[in-house]
């Protein structure tokens, strides 16, 4: 039997070791700042998502929630540069594999062990392959991997840590077309169905979901075992607040510590106020206006080329519009005007010339191209046909800057003597025109595109085949150097190529470039080192909560 | 009285299938999701692939077929965007959010207006009434989301947190969303009974009552609002059924996870299970209020029978 001294040294050498734990936690410090490793992190979001399953897609909204609870095989640092995610390297094997060296001790949460097989199971749904004998089912996924990329043929592992993925063309940039993709347990998806992907979402990320609100909020806790370093607050939630003007009151009143989609107009306001920060990266959200360029055979024409064939005739009604005036007057200075075909935060952007703003040389090429006799309404004609765009605009979908920007673009197009015709429509009514492509002959749609890669293929790709984006396919030469790019698989080689294409592309201009999107954050004084990424999601692994 | 109700019921299951019907065949007019899906960098197989795999490249009569076979179940198939059963969905942001909201909105907006109605009409070109009917022009003119955020910037961030800004969860979170929901209702159930009460003060059966020298306050609420109170209990129950429809306006402000935002969401994104669920639900809702509002109407006027 213990003596009575024997068990109260026990209780005190018990209660030190708490003690020193205690005063551990509440000594940690970051930048000499005292944090709070046991606080909450409440973001303030405009929406929900409404799946966690990856394969289903990574638009943006998505991409916030899922990042943080599955990741992939290449990771993004804060400048869009690709680093080492669930994998440590990846490289050619010569020109027709790719092989990739996985990180060795990463758990999924669950406990399941994420190494090679893991791997494969992930090519195997994203390119629906061996569904039957996974017995897992097909999902309508953003990406058809097997169509989009129907060169990648096999895969394989070489040890427990190491893929290969074999093809049959070169594909440079595999990396980031399949490296991006978060990665899923595969016992646990087998075993509890796809299902459980979205109800139930088990990764390797810094965070797990412990609950989900539907509409409401996301609640994470910090994954403990992460492999990488800790994140330095306890929870995170994610809280739908869809209303801008709710989003920033919820801060203000202290109720929430980081905004995501601050309104260009509130961020000045916002800057100026004690005890808020304003940060903004450029993304990928580029937006532009699309033109009927196909011939006649590409679309329900009613037997008429589209009307913006011509590149004189898209080049000019790019000088034509005010970019810089756009960026400053409605966006305040946060967004970008970019002539390059590609986002500037992509892997392989090349700086390209502006569209100089010049009224005088638009009218000249619209000159060029036949376009000269205007009539007493100064519409241009050309062989009896006036130059009429008619828009389709589809407002309430991309924010308020992009509501606005559509009608200033349209009178700026009116100045050089294009009749433009906005015809507001909902984004379903836009894609429906689209998918059946009943554009009409001379029509054109405002839209933005975003990137869930990191390499600038994924923008170039818009003008190969005819999708719902593509209304001015490559011409033979523009294509043949495309397909080269995709063959080069000596990257400073391609990056040449890269370039070329950008700058071949910037004056063939398949569509009027409007602006690249600037995102903005408001954080409380309390956020420490939180900084915005180029890519979709939010990444606070790193960010400290300041002890109140 | 039986059989008041099954013929009811029999209306109520005709008026239900035939707005699901409508909307079944409206919803599928205007497209159908699967370029909501895929990338935009999509082609035209890739949406077939997604259309195939929604079960919407069979003929239209097969799906309406399946359709009226498996929704007796409540089975509307699974929700396009989230995956997850459609019905559940709608369930699950009907109860409690929406009802919570609607259920405290309706509350405040009768028991409040049922004393402001009599005391404006009972003081009528008083300065009571004055105030009653200028407190009711205001509440009906300003739009719901300003006076939602006008809320929120008082007590939430004037007041330093009194009442919270968003969210859903307790009684402190329902208190705005509850009231910026009550105020246009509340001005008109106001003035609705306030003219109601005009009308009813002139009859010979108040004369005769307060002659008998029945107390004045069971005049008013005893026999005169009794008589005003038909058309009250009409515009209340329709105004219920709308607040259980989901109040799109107040659920974006306050963020509250109500079916209006759910609903909101679908169409443009042509959710058809959460559209054709959601639809089902809101027929429901009004086939049932109608039916309680008819029997109100025989508690309240005993010349109203059932029958």
């Amino acid at each position: 039997m213990r003596s009575a001294r024997g068990v109260m040294s026990w209780w005190w050498m018990a209660a030190l070791v708490v003690g020193f734990a205690a005063a551990m936690a509440d000594a940690q410090t970051v930048d000499g700042v005292a944090v709070d490793a046991e606080a909450e992190l409440v973001v303030a979001v405009p929406d929900d998502t409404n799946n966690m399953d990856p394969r289903i897609g990574m638009g943006s909204t998505r991409s916030a929630y899922i990042r943080q609870v599955f990741e992939s095989l290449v990771d993004v640092d804060a400048q869009g540069k690709p680093v080492p995610g669930l994998a440590l390297g990846w490289k050619p094997v010569g020109d027709l594999t790719w092989e990739f060296t996985l990180r060795r001790g990463v758990t999924f949460h669950n406990g399941e062990p994420f190494n090679a097989d893991t791997v494969l199971f992930n090519l195997d749904r994203m390119f629906r392959r061996n569904l039957d004998r996974w017995g897992v089912k097909d999902v309508t996924a953003a990406t058809s991997f097997e169509k989009v990329y129907p060169t990648v043929s096999r895969w394989e592992k070489s040890g427990d840590y190491t893929v290969r993925i074999h093809t049959s063309e070169p594909l440079p940039n595999l990396w980031d077309a399949l490296g991006r993709e978060p990665l899923v347990p595969r016992e646990y998806t087998v075993k509890n169905g796809i299902e459980a992907l979205n109800e139930r979402p088990v990764g390797t990320g810094p965070w797990k979901m412990v609950a989900w609100k539907r509409s409401d909020s996301m609640r994470f806790e910090r994954n403990e075992s992460y492999w990488g370093s800790p994140s330095l607050f306890k929870r995170l939630r994610f809280q739908v607040i869809p209303e801008a003007g709710g989003r920033l009151a919820a801060l203000r009143a202290g109720q929430v510590a980081l905004v995501d989609a601050v309104p260009p107009l509130d961020a000045g306001v916002l800057g100026r106020e004690s005890g808020i920060k304003v940060v903004s990266s450029p993304q990928k959200l580029y937006c532009r206006i699309y033109l009927n360029a196909r011939p006649k055979d590409k679309f329900d024409s009613g037997g008429k080329d589209g009307l913006f064939g011509d590149p004189r005739v898209r080049l000019a009604l790019n000088l034509a519009v005010n970019k810089e005036g756009i960026v400053q007057k409605i966006f305040h200075g946060y967004a970008q005007a970019n002539a390059s075909p590609v986002a500037s935060v992509a892997y392989g952007y090349a700086a390209q010339e502006p569209y100089a703003y010049d009224v005088k040389r638009a009218r000249a090429l619209l000159a060029e191209a036949g376009w000269k006799d205007a009539g007493p309404d100064g519409v241009l004609r050309k062989d009896g046909e006036t130059l009429t765009l008619q828009l389709l605009f589809p407002a309430k979908h991309y924010g308020q800057g992009f509501d606005e920007t559509t009608p200033a673009v349209a009178e700026m197009l009116k100045a050089v003597g294009v009749q433009v015709v906005i015809k507001t429509i909902d984004y379903g009514g836009l894609l429906q025109t689209v998918t059946k492509g009943t554009l009409p002959y001379n029509g054109g749609f405002s839209a933005c595109r975003t990137s869930n890669n990191l390499d600038a293929d994924d923008y170039l790709r818009d003008w190969t085949a005819i999708t719902l984006i593509n209304w001015a396919p490559y011409p033979p030469e523009l294509a043949e150097l495309y397909r080269a790019t995709r063959r080069e698989v000596d990257p400073q080689k391609r990056l040449k190529l890269l370039a070329d294409l950008q700058r071949r592309v910037r004056d063939w201009a398949p569509v009027v470039s409007l602006y690249q999107e600037v995102k903005i954050y408001a954080a409380s004084a309390r956020v420490l080192h939180f900084v915005p990424l180029t890519d979709l999601h939010m990444d606070f692994r790193g960010v400290a909560l300041r002890k109140p | 009285m039986s059989r008041f109700l099954l013929r009811r019921l029999i209306h109520g299951v005709v008026v239900v299938w035939g707005v699901v019907t409508v909307v079944f065949f409206l919803v599928r007019l205007t497209g159908d999701p699967a370029a909501f899906l895929v990338d935009q960098s999509a082609t035209r197989d890739e949406i077939e692939h997604t259309r195939r795999l929604l079960g919407l490249d069979r003929p239209l009569a097969e799906q309406y077929v399946a359709f009226l076979l498996a929704a007796p179940r409540g089975d509307f198939g699974n929700s396009i965007r989230d995956k997850r059963p459609a019905m559940r969905l709608v369930l699950e942001h009907f109860w409690p959010a929406t009802v919570e909201l609607a259920v405290a909105a309706a509350l405040l907006s009768t028991v409040l207006a049922v004393p402001l109605g009599v005391l404006s009409a009972t003081h009528k070109d008083g300065v009571a009434d004055h105030l009653s009917r200028l407190g009711s022009l205001l509440l009906q003119s300003m739009p719901g989301f300003w006076l939602g955020l006008l809320l929120i910037l008082l007590f939430a961030v004037e007041l330093r947190g009194l009442l919270p800004a968003y969210g859903f969860g307790t009684w402190r979170h329902l208190v705005l969303p509850a009231v910026a929901l009550a105020a246009a209702p509340l001005a008109q159930n106001a003035r609705l009974v306030r003219a109601g009460m005009l009308e009813a003060l002139q009859q010979d059966f108040v004369r005769t009552a307060r002659a008998k020298g029945v107390p004045e306050r069971a005049v008013l609420y005893r026999h005169a609002f009794k008589n005003a109170a038909i058309p009250f209990i009409t515009v209340t129950g329709l105004s219920l059924g709308f607040m259980l429809s989901g109040a799109i306006i107040i659920e974006t402000v306050f963020a509250w996870p109500g079916l209006g935002r759910l609903i909101v969401q679908a169409v443009p994104g042509r959710d058809f299970p959460v559209i054709q669920a959601g639809v089902f639900v809101f027929a429901l809702i009004f086939v049932a209020l109608n039916l309680l509002v008819d029997l109100l109407y025989a508690v309240v006027d005993p010349r109203v029978r059932l029958s």
